[in-house]
């Protein structure tokens, strides 16, 4: 089946604005970092289109790739989370303002 | 599927319980499973599923309960600016779309007897050309495995 490559780009480049917008209006931390999972999803998508596009394998491997270090960043960042709550609970970012100057 | 997907991402970010947030982003990633499909990528489908659906959201889904999160309240959550910073943003997107529409893309090559993105064909370029960006990925993986079991690990009481 033959998918153009711009609809694919312009799915990628929604969803991606759709990240970024979750990532910038969500006051929770655990919701901001699902956006930036739904940011990776999109990247993944262009690649794998581009990779479909050129007939070339090596857009999927990245693709790979980049699933392989979302997972990473979901384990250090639910890390983070956790400890987090263990000083402070609740986990909206607008209280996390021990950094503040 | 590209409309569901959409429409999933859009109900993600948008609802206010994290439960019902996190069941949409589920229902976005089976999506883009099902156009790694149409693109002839059926490893990464599956990988998607596996990885994605399975393992990382109910890693997600396991903090949202154990943290027991409330609903999110609402807030003023922009600053004063944010028409501004919308315009400019709505902006830089009609441009994108122009330049996307102006450029002419490279071209469709032809493919060749084994169908793309078969679990042997991935192997191939992962295992040979890619070998060491795949072991600098599992150093990364450890290095993550590593930090994460130190950030979430109960401090000793001594202070």
């Amino acid at each position: 089946m033959i998918v153009p490559v711009s609809t694919i780009l312009g799915l990628s480049a929604v969803l991606f604005g759709i990240g970024v917008f979750g990532f910038l209006a969500r006051r929770n931390i655990i919701l901001m970092l699902v956006s930036v999972e739904v940011m990776l999803n999109a990247v993944n998508v262009s690649l794998v289109g581009f990779s479909h596009h050129l007939g070339d394998v090596r857009g999927q491997v990245l693709a790979l790739f980049v699933i392989a270090v979302a997972a990473a960043e979901a384990g250090v960042g639910l890390g983070l989370v956790i400890a987090l709550n263990r000083n402070k609970p609740g986990a909206a970012v607008a209280d996390l303002t021990e950094l503040k100057w | 599927m590209a409309a569901a997907s959409i429409a999933s991402a859009l109900l993600a970010v948008t609802r206010k319980s994290p439960v019902h947030s996190m069941l949409w982003v589920l229902a976005l990633f089976l999506h883009v499973a099902g156009i790694f499909l149409l693109l002839a990528a059926e490893f990464l489908a599956a990988v998607q599923v596996i990885v994605y659906a399975g393992a990382i959201l109910i890693f997600y889904l396991f903090v949202v309960m154990l943290l027991d999160l409330p609903d999110e309240e609402v807030r003023p959550r922009f600053g004063n600016h944010w028409p501004l910073a919308a315009a400019v943003g709505l902006a830089f997107a009609v441009l994108a779309w122009v330049a996307r529409i102006e450029t002419p893309g490279p071209e469709r090559m032809a493919s060749a007897g084994v169908p793309l993105g078969s679990l042997s064909e991935v192997g191939k370029v992962l295992f040979g050309p890619f070998a060491l960006p795949f072991e600098i990925v599992s150093l990364v993986l450890l290095a993550a495995i590593v930090g994460a079991v130190v950030l979430a690990r109960r401090r000793p009481a001594q202070s």
